[in-house]
């Protein structure tokens, strides 16, 4: 022990313990710097780190996926069944408010027209096949109270007429239909009577027809189309479209115009149907009726 | 054509009713296809009931044109039994065809499926718009009525191909009793000589 105590090697292992504390001393005095060499440590030993650090990595995480294997899997059964409920839920919050803006434009509608009396909102079942006129199937029926020839409308305007009533469904024929005309009006210059009346030409690009005009009408492109009201078949006041073009009869005597729809007439998801009105048909012939059974009495 | 055991009556049965359940389950299928979706669509029963004609009996084939048929009629808004009353033509002439003079090939399918949706194009066109006059009249059959029946035509191939995995496993083979072979002896001499199938297409 006394030999080695004054051996060489343990002077030289006190002197190499005294530089070790003396470095410690040192890069305690650097305030959280590291000293230069070992930053040139840390500076060389950087990729062999990265590799054994991210190796390290893989095998704690196989690892790790062996041993929680089944916790893994219920875990993400779990999170799975959760997705789905909250995807079901968002689709359920999508709908819910769909439904309610569309009820709101509905209220507006019923505010704006408080004498007429509407259905439930009806939703498009689906486009009758092949129909040039996209005439149309909502969800509502006789059981709703509707019937034959009740105008059907959005929040943006009339759309149509319903002509077959079943229980539970009706058709709805459009007004770029050639077969429905509507007396329809210009808003602006409320002068300007005219018929709505499908085409062919016009129905394919979406768009009706105002015929009827007179040669020296004051319509221009935008001007804004309501319901006239006077044929017994449709309230007054409904929009229709806007002006898109105008021009003349084939005939000349009188001018038409094309009619861009409120609403895309191709692409319905809710309508309401109009059950009732004031100066609708069958209603003016049963008050005239009644007053006449009355008078005879 | 083998010796029939007593017991493949019984899969007969079993077959030929599974057979319509499918035939009835795809007709409604293909319903729901026209029914849904943008406005431009194959008017895809026709050449499914052509397709079932082909291979079943004549009342079989007539009910199910006129079943097909009234979905068609539901589907086009059309007048209810118009449609029904075209393919039920349809169909028990193409039985009758098949039954007679047609092999069952995929070829003959389709120029009968192809002429009978012509048909029902052209009529449909003429009764419910040529007929009444409208303006530029004719641009709804180059535009709507031809491309139906293009549509048509492209979807009998998909018909074709169903129905045909339908029968490959739901349709009873041919097979003889003892009785029929004895009883159809003389006549199955007579076929050796001149066999009927040498006749058709």
């Amino acid at each position: 022990m006394r030999d080695f105590i004054k051996s060489a090697k343990f002077k030289i292992l006190l002197a190499f313990i005294a530089f070790l504390t003396g470095i410690m001393i040192y890069s305690i005095t650097r305030g959280g710097y590291s000293v230069g060499g070992e930053s040139f440590i840390n500076t060389i030993t950087k990729p062999l780190r990265y590799v054994s650090n991210s190796l390290a990595v893989k095998v704690e995480n196989t690892a790790d996926k062996i041993y929680n294997a089944e916790e893994y899997y219920n875990e993400n059964k779990y999170l799975k069944e959760q997705i789905n409920d909250l995807k079901k839920q968002l689709a359920d919050y999508d709908n819910l408010k769909a439904e309610v803006e569309q009820l709101r434009k509905f209220a507006v509608i019923k505010e704006e027209h408080p004498d007429d009396e509407f259905s439930v909102p009806a939703e498009v079942l689906g486009y009758t096949v092949n129909d040039p006129f996209r005439s149309f199937t909502i969800d509502r029926g006789s059981d709703d109270g509707i019937e034959p020839y009740c105008p059907v409308i959005t929040a943006d305007g009339l759309v149509g007429i319903t002509i077959e009533v079943s229980a539970e469904v009706s058709v709805v024929r459009t007004i770029l239909s050639p077969d429905l005309s509507v007396s329809a009006v210009g808003a602006d210059s409320n002068a300007e009577y005219g018929v709505i009346e499908g085409t062919v030409l016009t129905a394919e690009d979406g768009n009706t027809k105002m015929t009827h005009l007179s040669v020296d009408n004051k319509l221009e492109e935008g001007d804004l189309i309501l319901t006239a009201g006077n044929s017994g078949l449709f309230p007054k006041g409904y929009s229709i479209g806007t002006v898109k073009s105008k021009g003349f009869e084939k005939n000349g005597l009188s001018a038409c115009a094309e009619i861009e729809p409120c609403c895309d007439i191709a692409r319905l998801s809710d309508v309401v149907v109009i059950t009732n009105f004031r100066g609708k048909q069958g209603q003016e012939e049963e008050t005239t009726e009644t007053v006449e059974g009355t008078s005879e009495e | 054509m083998r010796i029939r055991p007593s017991r493949e009556k019984k899969i007969f049965y079993i077959k030929t009713v599974s057979r319509w359940i499918v035939y009835y389950i795809i007709i409604f299928f293909f319903f729901a296809f026209m029914t849904s979706g943008t406005y431009l669509k194959p008017m895809i029963l026709i050449p499914t009931a052509i397709c079932i004609a082909m291979k079943n009996d004549m009342m079989g084939s007539a009910f199910t044109g006129a079943f097909c048929g009234l979905l068609t009629d539901i589907a086009c808004g059309k007048l209810f039994g118009y449609n029904a009353v075209l393919l039920t033509v349809f169909c028990v002439g193409t039985s009758l065809m098949f039954s007679l003079y047609l092999r069952n090939k995929f070829i003959n399918f389709l120029w009968i499926s192809g002429i009978c949706s012509f048909i029902q194009c052209c009529l449909d066109y003429e009764f419910f718009y040529g007929l009444w006059g409208y303006e530029d009249v004719e641009t709804i059959f180059r535009n709507t009525h031809m491309n139906s029946f293009a549509l048509t035509v492209i979807s009998s191939v998909f018909v074709y191909i169903i129905f045909g995995i339908v029968n490959r496993f739901l349709m009873p083979k041919e097979h003889l009793s003892i009785h029929d072979i004895i009883a159809s002896q003389p006549e199955a001499n007579l076929r050796q000589i001149k066999p009927p199938e040498s006749r058709r297409m």
